[in-house]
């Protein structure tokens, strides 16, 4: 279906748009895009559209009839869509209950078999903060880090080096890095020193990236940093945000333990990049090369999950488990990242089912899976889910698919120690206190024994100083959250 | 609504881990809707209301201290009429009679002198010294620099730090 032609969408309505929703949403298009007032050209013909997506919808018996006809053209474009999704629910049916009820799903998304296998260009910006923290052998490790990586340079790859404090400047240009004797020069002159504006180094880095843009390729930045920024985090957002616009990711490595991991959480999240927390500089080689490797292995970029709940869902959260764990967000679209060959990009869905009068079944979310094909030139696809499920008066005995159990086991440590951590912040010491104890026999119970080790330390050093450690902080939520890639156990 | 077995939190339908404690919740089934009578409530909130507190003793008789909701910590009341709150910082010449820095007073809202308690005979008032953040008593903001009348239990919020009023009347000797 050409995209112009979904009425839903022309509208900015759900599926399930109510008549008051739809004549609300044509009068406001009506108000910016009437004739009388439009200068802009194209408005009239958008006009008439909207018009004519607004007179289908409004009248009962022509929605019918253009929702099936939709139903048929996406089927057609499933069936034709590179990739796929197979999707597992926490139960087969809802219950009818007067009362909410949560449902779990995990959207399993991977390419079809015949994806043309052809390794992307990589378009690569490393961002290092050169703080006076970074001082000595943080700043060594990177420096050495970075020079394996452009050693390993491909022909078609563009590689470039940017350097932060107060203010940021280009260390190796893209033609530096081609040649090994001057990036290694360039590189010796970086010294530590200043402070850390995180917005100056993403800004320059993301300009880096669109000197060498290519829609075939993939593009990705990655920052390095030991420290907090300060005043410019609104900046930063509004940055990913549009790297997210333009299909670049974004992975942060936070070095040491003071750095602020709910801020890089938040620029990552919104690219569907990662955070990794390097506990010691001396792990930034093989990180590096594992970024750089990830990347040549991208089929599918951009991939995004756009949509919206159905009438009575509400999503509570989403997460992404697979290829690296890491929340999402609550709104859509979601910035999925890159879809490895040979791979998936696994998505769990937690939502609440509000009770549903007078239906036999539920939607419970329309949704899109956008990716562009690194094969094709920066051709869009886009996999549409409609996701329903039916009302039962009998209670489902069948326990849910092992996939959903484990990972919602895993997710469950995840937040016990987010409450804790919360917790401890609200100065609740004796109950953050009691929740790392029980996280420590539950992780001692998965075979997580130094994660186990590592919430009973937190448990002690609330009780000694009131807080948590920000080393021990960053290892439980990290540690907690890596756990969530374990393989699943496929069900035969 | 379902109830974990291990901690019993209540979760929605369908929920398959506890959020309190991380129990699995299979095979646990929806527990109907209690209806409580309000005598039962009465009853409960009298067993759960706060103790007398025990601490120091003013010379009035009277046994006053103030809770620090988020730490459940009660600082005394003692020896003077009149308590100013507030944060200490670096180089400031007047510093408050109770320091709530240890709290976390700055991430609470807390201005350096944000507010007064006055003990008299049988009244404890609060006023209010024109904080940025104001002061809140039992949910009412107060107007600057009119006091307003404490009792025992009420809850006192300087910025966004919870206080709670702790009183008794020493009992006389029979």
């Amino acid at each position: 279906m050409p995209p112009g032609k979904d009425y839903y969408a022309i509208l900015g309505v759900p599926r399930n748009a109510t008549p008051e929703q739809l004549r609300r949403a044509f009068r406001e298009a009506a108000l910016r895009l009437h004739p009388d007032k439009n200068i802009a050209p194209g408005e009239t013909e958008l006009f008439l559209e909207v018009s004519k997506a607004y007179e289908t919808l409004i009248d009962p018996d022509s929605r019918a009839a253009y929702d099936a006809e939709l139903a048929a053209l996406e089927a057609d474009l499933a069936a034709s869509s590179p990739f796929k999704c197979e999707i597992l629910h926490s139960r087969e049916a809802l219950l009818r209950l007067d009362e909410p009820q949560v449902h779990y799903l995990i959207l399993d998304i991977h390419g079809s078999e015949d994806l043309p296998e052809v390794r992307p260009p990589i378009n690569l910006s490393i961002v290092i903060d050169r703080s006076t923290s970074m001082k000595g052998q943080r700043l060594d490790q990177v420096r050495s880090a970075v020079l394996t990586i452009l050693r390993d340079l491909q022909p078609e790859d563009t590689a470039s080096i940017v350097a932060f404090s107060d203010k940021a400047e280009v260390v190796v240009s893209s033609t530096q890095a081609k040649d090994l004797a001057t990036a290694r020069a360039r590189l010796s002159l970086l010294q530590a020193g200043g402070g850390t504006e995180i917005a100056q180094g993403l800004s320059l880095g993301l300009e880096e990236l669109h000197r060498s843009f290519a829609k075939e390729g993939v593009s990705h930045l990655v920052l390095l940093t030991d420290g907090r920024t300060y005043g410019d985090e609104d900046l930063c957002l509004q940055l990913a945000e549009q790297a997210m616009q333009s299909g670049i990711t974004i992975n942060c490595v936070g070095i040491g333990s003071d750095w602020s991991d709910r801020f890089l959480d938040d620029i990552s999240s919104r690219t569907g990049g990662r955070v990794i927390f390097l506990n010691s500089p001396k792990a930034v080689t093989d990180l590096l090369h594992r970024i750089y490797e990830e990347l040549s292995k991208v089929v599918v970029n951009r991939v995004r999950l756009d949509g919206s709940m159905g009438q009575q869902v509400d999503l509570r959260t989403a997460f992404k488990l697979h290829p690296e764990p890491m929340p999402l967000g609550d709104s859509f679209p979601m910035a999925l990242g890159n879809l490895p060959k040979n791979s998936s990009i696994r998505v769990l869905l937690e939502m609440v089912v509000h009770p549903i009068i007078g239906q036999d079944e539920v939607v419970l979310t329309h949704l899109a899976v956008e990716g562009t094909l690194v094969a094709q030139k920066g051709d869009v696809h886009s996999l549409p889910l409609d996701i329903t499920r039916t009302l039962t008066s009998e209670p489902d005995t069948k326990p849910p698919p092992e996939e959903i159990a484990s990972a919602l086991n895993l997710l469950a440590l995840h937040r016990l120690q987010e409450k804790a951590r919360h917790e401890a912040e609200l100065g609740q010491v004796a109950q953050a206190a009691r929740r790392l104890e029980s996280l420590a026999t539950q992780l001692l119970a998965a075979g997580e024994k130094d994660l186990a080790k590592a919430a009973l330390n937190e448990a002690v050093q609330l009780a000694q100083s009131r807080r948590l450690s920000t080393e021990g902080e960053k290892t439980l939520k990290y540690g907690t959250r890596a756990l969530l890639l374990l393989p699943p156990r496929r069900e035969t | 609504m379902i109830e974990c077995p291990n901690c019993k939190h209540r979760e929605f339908v369908g929920t398959l881990f506890c959020s309190e404690c991380g129990t699995r919740l299979i095979h646990v089934t929806p527990v109907p809707t209690m209806s409580i009578s309000r005598e039962e409530l009465t009853e409960e909130a009298r067993a759960t209301r706060p103790s007398p507190p025990t601490g120091p003793e003013l010379s009035s008789g009277a046994i006053i201290g103030l809770r620090v909701i988020p730490t459940g910590e009660v600082l005394s009341l003692i020896g003077r009429e009149n308590f100013t709150l507030g944060r200490s910082s670096e180089g400031q010449a007047v510093v408050p009679d109770i320091d709530l820095n240890r709290y976390d007073a700055y991430d609470y809202g807390i201005s350096r002198m944000h507010a007064e308690l006055r003990i008299g005979d049988d009244t404890i008032q609060v006023v209010d010294l024109d904080s940025s953040n104001g002061t809140i008593v039992n949910g009412k903001r107060l107007d600057p620099l009119k006091p307003e009348p404490l009792r025992h239990g009420d809850i006192l919020q300087l910025g966004r730090l919870r206080l709670q009023i702790i009183s008794r009347q020493k009992s006389h000797p029979r």
